[in-house]
């Protein structure tokens, strides 16, 4: 929670936890494309990482369990969508979309066969995720102090995720194959590696972060709400994008995205704008810098 | 008892199509061995085979008397066969030494790749052969003869000792090719064993010991490289006498078609002049060649004269009429005839019909009220078809036709549009020698009927042959305008290729710079 | 000039096309008899219950008009190589002006009204998609993207709109007023809510045919979709054909959601053609982008979602097996291993 501390700000503060499931999605979703892959399956993995892991929670009593069962079937998930598309030869896009709607169907159908509805499922029994235990003076210190401390453990394991995802990619050697199928699949045919098996473990990757994206949302609420994604996966891609394809990069996007959901927040209740409207600018925000980053790109390389 | 022996190896394509019709293939240790044959004998298949990239049918591979089953590019390196791909299998993003260990990665503490191991261990290689290529370097800064370095120290950091190239030679300036000739022969000191795969018989009897000639899937002869006459190889390859020789009838050249005057291009980021005030002249009945090593200017050359690219400053005149600026559509208005280097992707589209790849510039003529006039159209394709012999006729994707064909689609669609200005560029790349034929002829009927063409090569031989005037390109300016007389020698126009000769050079001393 | 293929090749297509519905269809079968007490009514209800009387055939046949429309928007873009993401803000936008305009002019004319309403549909949706496109031509920003996100803000606003300023307060349904009674279409098919909105359907596929493979600019267009470069090389207007794709795209969803108000529903109703977009994508693969193949596609789709109703209404299965019956077509439609049972190779 944000602190006592006269320079807490709470949006920024909020902006740090809103913008972990775009970060997860987006380190697992840069895996795929440096392999060369476009993956649009991120929402369907979050949403099914979403309702096992809360689902398993309450069955097992464990929170951590709950995590770890969400995840699996994330990475089940993401599993069907890389054979179909690798070994069946799908078009990845259609694919991905077919991933969107499965998990978007199979979770209600399921809910539907478990808990005899179709909306909100709520779990009381649940434990709430764990914040992370810091002594008081950390949290005091200006600023820095509020927006660092404070949040659940799944902040900062995606730090932690963050920063290991950064050492395999750049320095391992699994990391420059991944990169190599993805800048040139022939050249990598060509020394006897199968380019399929990165493109794989980049999916599963992606179906492991996106599962604990998924956890961290229904964790944090105590419910499971259909639909719960709500474009988190989408946005996520963005963010690849706009962070052009490196782990800084994303987590500089994904912080920004956090930041204006979070400004639209706050706004909702101070300014006397239409809700929907407010819940659209992300939407237009992340629009218009993409036209920005386009004309920057543009302007760049165009000859005199 | 050879070194190598591939014995009735048989490759079958789906279509049923034998790349490889029970093939015999021996080598000799420490030898250098060329394997010849026209475009599409079966020479890459077969030494795709050799090194696991595909798998023989039927057949058997013996190494020094022990039967193998090479089921990769690893199996092969293990046994020691290395392979020198025709088109690079580089990364261009990626560092040399990236490249050079890419799935050998040397490790530190097992998790990481040890970088300095790497590039000290290429280093060590790259010193011994001589070759001057920094391991930190990002390939995509290298010349295209240091690319190939790459892909030779690529193999032998994999401490092969049979090494494979496969047409290495129709990317380098005669420059190089002396470098990589000078390798070879250093590798087979070494204890090495080579084998080339080309179809440029100069070369075949400059490098190599012995020769295996192939032809349609079939091995036709093996023969001793000093035992044998260009004359006969080429026959043994083509099953017939092959005219070296282009007849080129004297023509009055008439008026100026195309006019570059001054023309220069630069772009932001570049300090040097893409097209740096190249003049230029192209006369009707005329065929001026612009020879130069790809990356001198050549395609920005294509790119200007075509409307694809907007120059700098300048003026680029047809009939008189200055039409710098203008788009490729008004420029086909004007009756533009073009045939792109990029045959693949500028020059057709692989995925659409040979009709729908036929019509594109002229399908103006076969509207009514917006709408096509489907027989009308059909028509006009089937006449093309068959008089430029296009096999498939006018309804099959263009990417189910041979090399030879898409240029004939492409010949029959330029040439059908009656211009007085022709541009060509690389017509022949790729082309077996019947095809090639075909394309002069087609060329030189052009020039006969008016015509002035404006003809982009890097092939000196055919230049030679087919033009009345020859510009060459180094560096983006023209060094060299010289009319074509039997005086002039491939060795005189390499000199100006690399920047060793300029008739143009400003005042003050001629400047031998490193080659581009 | 279609690209006339040869018997083995449509032979091949169909194979393949068959396999995949087989196997989806197959994976529905199985789930049913894992989810389902009742299993055999279920499956009966599914698979046949869309036939059983009138009033389900009607409507199925109803379902496919606006996937038709979509269908159509999505393979036009494809021909073209563009992307239109934004199919689902698209068509429900295209409902909302036809809605609008209805509303503005209470007294009009009903054929010049309800003309009026498409045309305002088509406009404005066209717009909405146009400026992915446009985008696209002029500092190549991915129109994938942009169409989607913008698709989004669409669709919020629209609900802006209808829980807002057109909100009729005398119901409880999020929904805008209703339009006046003579712009509806006519039901054809009663007690279903079939109506002429079907003819449209059929005539908006004939021109699009027509369009995409007999006129000009449908060449050019496909020509563009096929290699970009080629076709600049070639004196076509490259950058046209990013932008008007995309507006042709947006016009005919738009059609459909407004054609889907102005037969089915008399107002706009929140959540209304929720669907329709990603489906419309099915659609258009099943068909391989043919116009003329998104009537049997569209139908195909139509019967599932039919059937997944009546499995619904009698039997005790979730409506949303349906969402997984399509995922299925999904994975497998574009699945080619599926479709290289007689593959003819092609040598490049």
């Amino acid at each position: 929670m944000t602190g006592n501390s006269p320079f807490a700000i709470p949006m920024v503060h909020s902006a740090v936890d809103i913008m972990t499931p775009f970060l997860l999605a987006g380190i697992g979703g840069l895996f795929t494309e440096l392999a060369g892959m476009l993956n649009i399956a991120l929402e369907g993995l979050i949403l099914s990482g979403a309702f096992f892991s809360i689902v398993c929670a309450a069955a097992t009593g464990s929170l951590l369990l709950g995590i770890l069962l969400g995840i699996l079937c994330s990475m089940a998930l993401a599993w069907l969508f890389g054979a179909v598309t690798l070994y069946l030869r799908a078009n990845v896009f259609i694919t991905g979309l077919a991933t969107n709607l499965f998990a978007s169907g199979f979770t209600v159908v399921l809910a539907f066969q478990l808990f005899k509805t179709k909306g909100v499922i709520q779990f009381p029994g649940i434990p709430k995720l764990p914040a992370l235990v810091v002594p008081a003076f950390l949290q005091k210190v200006p600023v820095v102090g509020d927006v660092l401390f404070g949040h659940n453990v799944i902040v900062y394991i995606t730090w932690a995720i963050v920063l290991v995802s950064s050492v395999v990619i750049y320095r391992t050697p699994f990391g420059l194959r991944l990169r190599g199928t993805g800048l040139n699949a022939g050249t990598i045919v060509s020394l006897g590696l199968n380019p399929r098996r990165y493109q794989m473990a980049g999916i599963l990757i992606s179906g492991l972060t996106c599962g604990l994206a998924g956890a961290m949302l229904t964790m944090e609420l105590g419910a499971f709400v259909p639909e719960i994604s709500s474009g988190r996966g989408w946005i996520a891609l963005v963010a690849i994008y706009l962070g052009n394809k490196t782990p800084w990069g994303i987590f500089i996007a994904s912080f920004v995205f956090g930041l204006a959901e979070s400004v639209s927040n706050y706004a909702q209740g101070a300014v006397k704008v239409p809700v929907d409207f407010i819940l659209a600018l992300p939407y237009v925000f992340t629009v218009i810098a993409m036209i920005v980053y386009s004309i920057f790109r543009h302007a760049r390389s165009s000859r005199v | 008892m050879p070194y190598l022996e591939m014995k009735g190896i048989t490759k079958l394509y789906p279509n049923h199509m034998r790349a490889n019709d029970a093939i015999d293939f021996s080598l000799e240790k420490n030898e250098i061995h060329a394997i010849v044959g026209e475009n599409g004998a079966g020479k890459s298949t077969l030494m795709k085979i050799l090194y696991g990239l595909e798998q023989a049918d039927a057949g058997s591979i013996a190494l020094a008397g022990r039967t193998v089953h090479i089921r990769g590019p690893l199996d092969a390196n293990r046994l020691g066969i290395g392979m020198v791909h025709q088109h690079f299998k580089l990364i261009p993003e990626f560092s040399v030494a990236e490249n050079i260990v890419l799935g050998i990665e040397p490790r530190k503490n097992l998790l990481f790749v040890d970088r300095n191991a790497a590039v000290q261990r290429i280093s060590e290689v790259i010193a011994s052969h001589g070759f001057s290529v920094d391991p930190r370097a990002r390939v995509m800064t290298l010349t295209v003869g240091q690319m190939q370095q790459v892909e030779i120290v690529k193999m032998l950091y994999r401490n092969v000792d049979l090494l494979i190239l496969d047409e290495p030679t129709s990317v380098l300036t005669e420059q190089e090719i002396h470098r990589l000739f000078e390798t070879l022969r250093s590798l087979r000191r070494d204890g090495a064993t080579c084998i080339i795969i080309t179809h440029k018989l100069q070369e075949v009897m400059e490098i190599s010991d012995r020769v295996t000639v192939m032809r349609k899937g079939k091995v036709i002869a093996v023969r001793r490289t000093a035992e044998v006459t260009k004359a006969e190889l080429s026959r043994l390859m083509v099953g017939r006498s092959v005219l070296f020789q282009i007849e080129r009838p004297k023509n009055a050249c008439g008026s100026a078609v195309l006019e570059l005057v001054n023309v220069t291009l630069k772009q932001r980021g570049r300090d040097r002049a893409l097209l740096d005030a190249v003049t230029l002249t192209v006369r009707s009945c005329e065929i001026v060649a612009v020879a130069g090593v790809s990356g001198n200017g050549l395609g920005e050359l294509e790119d200007v004269v075509t409307g694809l690219r907007r120059i700098t400053s300048g003026r680029i005149l047809h009939n008189g009429e200055d039409i710098a600026g203008l788009t490729p559509a008004t420029l086909r208005e004007r009756g533009f005839a073009y045939v792109p280097a990029d045959r693949l992707r500028r020059g057709s589209s692989l995925k659409s019909t040979v009709t729908e790849n036929m019509i594109v510039t002229s399908r103006h003529r076969f509207l009514r009220a917006g709408f096509l006039k489907g027989k009308k159209i059909r028509q006009f394709a089937e006449r093309l078809t068959e008089s430029f012999s296009i096999d498939g006729g006018p309804r099959v994707p263009v990417g189910t036709l041979s090399g030879g064909n898409i240029q004939k689609v492409i010949l029959a669609r330029e040439l059908a549009s009656d211009s007085n200005l022709v541009i060509v560029s690389e017509p022949t790349w790729g082309l077996d020698v019947a095809s090639s034929q075909f394309v002069y002829e087609k060329i030189l009927e052009m020039r006969k009927a008016g015509a002035g063409v404006l003809f982009i090569s890097s092939n000196l031989d055919e230049i030679l042959g087919i033009a009345d005037t020859i510009a060459v390109m180094y560096r983006g300016r023209i060094v060299a305008n010289l009319p074509n007389l039997p005086g002039l020698s491939k060795e005189r126009i390499g000199e100006y290729m690399l920047g060793l000769r300029d008739d143009f050079a400003p005042a003050g001393a001629q400047r031998k710079d490193a080659p581009a | 000039m279609k690209e006339r293929r040869s018997l083995g090749e449509l032979v091949t297509g169909f194979t393949g096309l068959a396999l995949t519905l087989l196997l989806s269809f197959g994976l529905v079968v199985v789930l049913i008899f894992v989810l389902s007490r009742t299993p055999a009514r279920t499956l009966y209800f599914f698979f046949v219950g869309a036939f059983t009387n009138s009033y389900y055939l009607g409507n199925m046949l109803n379902v496919a008009v606006p996937l038709v429309f979509t269908g159509l928007g999505i393979s036009v873009a494809f021909k073209a190589a563009v992307f239109n993401l934004g199919g689902e803000g698209q068509i429900y936008a295209g409902g909302l002006a036809a809605t609008a305009v209805c509303l503005a002019l209470p007294a009009a004319n009903g054929f010049l009204g309800g003309l009026s309403a498409l045309a305002g549909a088509a406009v404005l949706s066209g717009a909405i998609a146009g400026v992915s496109g446009l985008l696209r031509m002029k500092w190549n920003t991915d129109e994938m993207i942009s169409s989607f996100l913008l698709s989004v803000a669409v669709v919020l606003v629209v609900n802006y709109f209808i829980t807002g300023p057109l909100d009729d307060p005398k119901n409880n349904l999020q929904s805008t007023l209703a339009i006046g009674a003579h712009y509806g279409l006519s039901g054809i098919f009663p007690p279903s809510k079939l109506n002429s909105s079907a003819f449209f359907a059929l005539a908006a596929a004939l021109l699009m045919f027509f369009f995409v493979y007999k006129s000009r600019a449908g060449y050019e267009m496909r020509m563009c979709g096929q290699n970009r470069e080629f076709s600049r090389y070639g004196g076509i207007n490259v950058s046209k054909y990013l932008v008007l794709p995309m507006i042709l795209s947006g016009a005919l969803h738009g059609l459909g959601g407004g054609l889907m108000v102005l037969g089915t529903y008399r107002a706009t109703i929140e959540g209304f053609s929720f669907g329709m977009g990603w489906n419309g994508i099915a659609v258009a693969l099943i068909a391989k982008n043919n116009p003329l193949g998104v009537i049997p596609a569209a139908l195909l789709f139509a019967y599932l979602d039919a059937g997944a109703k009546a499995a619904m209404i009698n039997s005790d299965i979730t409506f949303e097996i349906a969402a997984i019956a399509q995922s299925f077509i999904f994975y497998f439609v574009t699945a080619r291993a599926l479709y290289s049972l007689t593959r003819i190779r092609s040598r490049a």
